[in-house]
């Protein structure tokens, strides 16, 4: 084994942070773990939480780690008698900061591997995201080189603790700084998608999981790290001249790197598939959109969507089940109801224009498209759910084929509210009396009135008082 | 008059070894800074977690000045010493509250000064805590470790299921008692703990 080789060995095995892992486990299982699994078993949704909430475990603990390491020498004032060591200080240091991080990184895997262990075998389609976890591993060295640079320039007891909690409130508060989708900030390793619009399912489904501002965040990650070990070896006692020379251009080069990766930050933008693009990062493959094969369900009229929703599609279909009896067969009915990917709109500052991307109609014979709502794993219950399609997904459904919606005639607002089973009429008006003698018909009687008027309904060519 | 000026002695000697000087001005730069934060439009996430982050770095600071540089010498020769421990602790914990909560008079604290009062308790309850159980040195890991849980308790409060264990007291409303209760039994039981055993030599010199 080499030199370096026994010195990391001995590092990693005095190390603090070995120390420390006994409590980055439970915090973890209580910050990401278990959120994490609180959320539907999608790659998208559960990867980008653990992107944000495992920064926050790992980070305060490895730079209080990274800076009680770094100060050992100052603290055991055994600095000026390690001069004389063969190896340089700059080389010990490194050590040391490698040990740490390794330690670190290896928690942080560990933890990580768990969590898509167990996505895994519950994913209902897709596979692991791997670039939020890109972006969490290059966000251990770096915050471990800023606790150990701290620790370094600085040993005290205070240091540790006052670096722990420092660093953890810049990474807190830096998304509060997050201004429209075109932000530095957005370079924050906190950031794994646009900030504003949170755990949205349809991001990363239907196409690809765009990793311009990971890259951005690893360049970013990685200069600073450079930049804050080579400062460690700038001082005189640092090591000999090359090395010097050699710690003064990795000190500058990590300073271009950070500075070119929040520069890129800064022009990046919404793109229509909801994540942050980076023109100069940006690679168009990952513009078309991931082939799938719907899960449809057993109905008159199949409701389908995309594999990664299938746990949302009973729900679904509870919502669309009244409607979907009453207009199959009728002239203009659709054969299937699809689910369509949403199409963004960047807004100004954080916020987000998100609707259905495509016509409501398409095809011969039709077929209708629905926008699934948004960010439903927090927001609904399957009740809740059913509730919302009912009233929005269903009635859109029955307002296209009637031609209610905004302009309508007063048989054709009757004729949806009853299809529809809505009531969004003023009580006692005659559109609403119509609705109601239009609900309490026999179904059959209903079907068949549709079958003869629905065509002259739709072209607005009935009154309402031609309505049974 | 020998008697005065040898106590007094002692306990300028007993808060050197602490570095509680130094401790004191951190204390006070850590009021001070969150009075200068106070002054930005924070959204509803920040100006919740800003004072708790302060008030951890309060109790880290106390914690870590619970650290002996004599260890066992100390321990045999010390008549006063566990209430040279107990007072200091708790004059800095005072020194602590004092300065959050006048500094940041008039500006709006999420909390209060009861929050205040009742995290920053409770934070250093567990610091001495730690302090006993791993060494001055590393008491900074339990409240730096509780302020990840108590900013994820604060988080719940908008994407629940909401947190209200009295055990996470910094996501509870400052008139919380339970909450009070818990910070406060913590604070005692690592007073005392730090008071009668001191805090533990350093599991690890590394």
């Amino acid at each position: 084994m080499t030199a370096a080789g026994r010195l990391l060995r001995l590092e990693l095995r005095n190390n603090v942070m070995l120390w420390l892992l006994p409590v980055a486990g439970p915090l973890f299982w209580f910050v990401t773990f278990r959120p994490g699994l609180a959320y539907p078993p999608m790659w998208n949704l559960r990867a980008t939480a653990m992107q944000t909430s495992s920064l926050a475990v790992f980070v305060p603990l490895v730079v209080g780690a990274a800076a009680w390491s770094g100060s050992r020498e100052g603290r055991h004032g055994v600095t000026e008698l390690l001069a004389g060591n063969a190896r340089a200080r700059w080389a010990r240091q490194f050590g040391t900061w490698a040990a740490t991080t390794c330690w670190a990184i290896i928690a942080y895997l560990t933890c990580v591997g768990v969590l898509y262990a167990v996505t895994a075998g519950t994913a209902a389609w897709g596979g692991p995201l791997w670039w939020p976890v890109a972006v969490g591993a290059a966000s251990l060295p770096a915050f471990a080189a800023l606790g150990f640079t701290a620790g370094a320039l600085r040993p005290s007891r205070f240091t540790p603790a006052v670096v722990a909690i420092a660093a953890f409130l810049a990474l807190e508060i830096s998304a509060n700084f997050i201004q429209g989708f075109d932000s530095h900030w957005q370079v924050s390793p906190l950031v794994a998608n646009p900030w504003s619009l949170g755990a949205d399912e349809g991001i990363a489904t239907f196409y690809r999981y765009l990793p311009d501002l990971a890259i951005a965040q690893i360049l970013f990650l990685a200069g600073l790290t450079a930049a804050l070990m080579g400062l460690l070896g700038l001082p005189a006692g640092a090591g000999g001249s090359w090395l010097r020379r050699s710690a003064t251009a990795l000190t500058i080069v990590g300073a271009l790197c950070a500075g070119t990766a929040v520069a890129l930050a800064g022009t990046g933008h919404l793109d229509k598939n909801g994540m942050i693009a980076i023109p100069t990062l940006h690679n168009s493959a990952y513009d078309r959109p991931v082939p799938y094969t719907p899960v449809c369900s057993q109905t008159p009229i199949p409701v389908c969507v995309h594999p990664a929703y299938s746990r949302y599609l009973p729900a679904v279909v509870d919502g669309l089940a009244p409607v979907l009896t009453e207009v199959v067969g009728l002239p203009g009915a659709p054969v299937r109801v699809d689910q369509v990917a949403a199409a963004y709109e960047q807004g100004s500052d954080n916020d987000a224009g998100i609707a259905r991307s495509g016509a409501a109609i398409s095809g011969t014979p039709p077929v209708f498209n629905v926008l699934l709502p948004t960010q439903m794993a927090h927001r609904l219950s399957a009740e809740e759910l059913t509730g919302e399609v009912r009233v929005g997904m269903a009635r859109d459904l029955v307002q296209n084929l009637t031609g209610g919606g905004r302009g309508a005639d007063d048989a054709q607002e009757a004729v949806t509210e009853a299809m529809a089973r809505t009531s969004t009429l003023p009580p006692g008006s005659p559109v609403a009396e119509a609705a109601r003698r239009f609900t309490a018909l026999p179904a059959a009687t209903r079907h068949a009135w549709l079958m003869a008027h629905l065509p002259a309904l739709r072209a607005g060519q009935l009154t309402l008082a031609e309505l049974p | 008059m020998t008697v005065l000026s040898g106590r007094s002695r002692l306990v300028t000697l007993h808060l050197a070894s602490r570095r509680v000087p130094v401790a004191v001005a951190v204390l006070l730069t850590c009021a001070l800074v969150l009075r200068i934060a106070l002054h930005r439009t924070w959204d509803a996430y920040g100006a919740l977690q800003l004072p708790l982050f302060f008030e951890t770095g309060c109790a880290v600071v106390i914690a870590a000045t619970t650290a002996s540089p004599f260890g066992e010498p100390e321990r045999a020769t010390g008549r006063w010493l566990p209430l040279l421990r107990l007072g200091t602790v708790l004059a800095l914990t005072a020194i602590a509250v004092g300065a959050l909560t006048a500094l940041t008079t008039g500006a709006h604290l999420a909390g209060g000064s009861l929050g205040v009062l009742r995290n920053t308790v409770g934070s250093t309850g567990i610091g001495l805590l730690c302090a006993v159980a791993f060494g001055g040195s590393l008491a900074w890991t339990g409240p730096t470790a509780y302020l990840v849980a108590g900013v994820y308790a604060l988080y719940t409060q908008w994407h629940g299921p909401a947190l209200t264990t009295p055990v996470l007291w910094p996501a509870r409303p400052s008139s919380d008692v339970k909450a009070a209760v818990c910070a406060g039994l913590v604070f005692v039981a690592g007073a005392v703990l730090v008071m009668v055993r001191g805090s533990r030599d350093s599991l690890t010199r590394a």
